[in-house]
């Protein structure tokens, strides 16, 4: 695994177009949120804002480049040449996505620390890591579940829009609305419990075991996307 | 440069007592797509340090065979074995086999020595990316990214990857398509030496020139099942070995069976070349006819090739 994830890194690195759309573009709007978290702070709070550096990393960041680089990797049949050595699925795609994953995490690592040094720290760090990885396991499921229905890397521009323009815009909406009204919904729709368990750990006032509830949904999100990754994730390009 | 295999293989084949076991056995093999039947009740075997090509028309299902014995795919029904053990159990199978795909599939960001670096480390056998790569002729190349390879040089790296620590079993994949003359000698010149260290091969090509100089049997498909299987000289018997000649308007009406096959031309089918061509050699002496462009030879693989579609 650790050999496949080693030439995954050095190929981000040479792609320019992947380090631009899962690095520096994603990064450069987290800047811009941070820089103005006055003006978002006072749209909705710094909890919200936390979510929404969070969900940019993870929806254009982790998400588009897990889906493109699936894509990509079983167009040019490097999949089934994985597939042809001794290695186990399991282990190629955990080759395959453990650098972006690991770049994402850095990524919104070091983003919150530049908000809480600009802004103070959150309420509840642990509680806030435990909504950055729930985040990370629903996108990247989710990301094998739409690497199934994507066919090259320029039709994943396409089948990522849904859930990446979702989540942030469902981020956006719980985080400034809350969840006072609409709640159910809010929460079940995907990103909308993980924005609140993140403005909840930010910005406190809520018991830690009410929050906990929150990952629930999130995770429920991880089994449908694994369930439907299993049945249409495909190793070769269609006949 | 010298070929033996890595100890980690050599000892597994030993543990498990499989000398004698065929590498490849496969039985009553189906394969079906939806309503479209591609393999139909397709058994064979190969043995260990044979070369066993898998020939066939376009859409025979030689390459869903090959593939379900790669493990690539699973059997509709009928079962197959490689080394005594299921093909997709990989990590019991894989490090004894190499496999040379149709197509490339390696990342056009990564340069040559990073390709070979990553999929023989993957194969779980010893070698050195150096050694192989020098067996390949690629060893300027080792610092050239595979999207600035031709495409003959893609299949010498593919090659690379699949002889990557002497693999008992090793499957080509038209393994010489694109190649030059001279990379094409050098590849089984290679195979040659591998055979020589105990390996089994198995192949799969169009140039069926390759498969009657180098195969010691062959399965011919057709419709998802054999057509015929044998060595080169079963399959060939089973058609007559042919002679072709031309005649002058003028000359006397040709000995044996002969054929007319266009003004001039003619064909005579044999099962008895040697003494059919004698008789038309002495009859064109005796009549002082001079035979134009005269070409005698035993029935080549691309004969029986062509009786498929006449069958």
């Amino acid at each position: 695994m650790l050999s496949i994830a080693l030439s995954e890194l050095v190929q981000i690195f040479r792609n320019r177009l992947v380090l631009v759309t899962s690095l520096v573009m994603p990064a450069a709007v987290s800047a811009f949120f941070v820089y103005r978290h006055e003006v978002f702070a006072a749209l909705g709070s710094l909890g919200y804002i936390a979510a929404v550096v969070m969900f940019t990393v993870g929806a254009f960041g982790l998400y588009t480049t897990t889906v493109t680089t699936l894509a990509s990797r079983r167009q040019n049949l490097f999949l089934k040449r994985l597939r042809s050595t001794a290695a186990g699925d399991t282990g190629i795609l955990s080759g395959l996505l453990l650098p972006i994953t690991v770049i994402s995490l850095v990524q919104v690592a070091v983003i919150m620390t530049v908000l809480a040094v600009a802004t103070g720290e959150p309420d509840n760090i642990l509680l806030l890591a435990a909504a950055v990885l729930s985040m990370v396991i629903m996108m990247l499921g989710l990301g094998l579940a739409t690497a199934g229905v994507t066919n090259s890397p320029e039709h994943a521009q396409v089948t990522t829009l849904p859930i990446s323009i979702g989540t942030i815009t469902v981020a956006s909406w719980v985080g400034i609305t809350g969840t006072e009204e609409l709640a159910l919904l809010k929460r079940l729709l995907p990103g909308g419990s993980a924005t609140e368990l993140v403005v909840n750990a930010w910005n406190g006032g809520v018991p830690v075991t009410d929050s906990l509830i929150l990952l629930v949904p999130t995770l429920g999100w991880v089994i449908v996307a694994v369930a439907l990754a299993s049945r249409i994730f495909r190793w070769e390009p269609r006949r | 440069m010298t070929w033996s295999h890595c100890p980690v293989s050599a000892a597994a084949a030993e543990i498990n007592g499989m000398s004698s076991t065929p590498v490849i056995d496969v039985e009553r093999l189906n394969l079906a797509y939806g309503d479209f039947h591609a393999v139909k009740d397709l058994s064979f075997q190969v043995e260990r340090g044979e070369l066993y090509a898998l020939l066939g028309t376009n859409g025979a299902g030689k390459t869903s065979t090959l593939e379900t014995i790669e493990g690539h795919r699973t059997a509709t029904s009928g079962t197959v074995r490689v080394f005594g053990q299921s093909p997709r159990d990989r990590h019991a199978v894989r490090p004894r086999m190499g496999i040379m795909l149709q197509d490339s599939g390696f990342s056009p960001d990564l340069t040559v020595k990073e390709s070979v670096r990553l999929i023989g480390k993957l194969t779980r056998r010893t070698d050195t990316v150096e050694r192989v790569l020098s067996v390949v002729n690629l060893t300027r190349k080792a610092g050239t990214k595979v999207s600035q390879l031709s495409g003959g040089e893609k299949r010498r790296l593919d090659f690379a990857t699949a002889v990557y620590g002497t693999p008992e079993l090793i499957f080509l994949d038209e393994p010489t398509t694109g190649l030059d003359i001279q990379s094409r000698d050098d590849l089984w010149d290679t195979v040659g030496k591998l055979r020589e260290a105990g390996s089994t091969v198995v192949l799969t090509t169009h140039y069926l020139e390759e498969a009657q100089q180098h195969a010691d049997r062959i399965g011919l498909m057709h419709k998802g099942a054999f057509y015929r299987e044998g060595t080169v000289s079963e399959l060939t018997r089973t058609l007559p070995a042919a002679i072709r000649f031309s005649l002058p308007a003028t000359a006397p009406a040709p000995p044996l069976q002969a054929m007319r096959e266009s003004d001039g031309k003619f064909l005579i089918e044999t099962f008895g070349l040697q003494k059919d061509l004698h008789t038309l050699l002495r009859w064109a002496q005796d009549h002082a006819v001079e035979l134009g462009e005269l070409q005698a030879g035993p029935t080549r693989l691309d004969d029986v090739f062509r009786a498929i579609g006449s069958d």
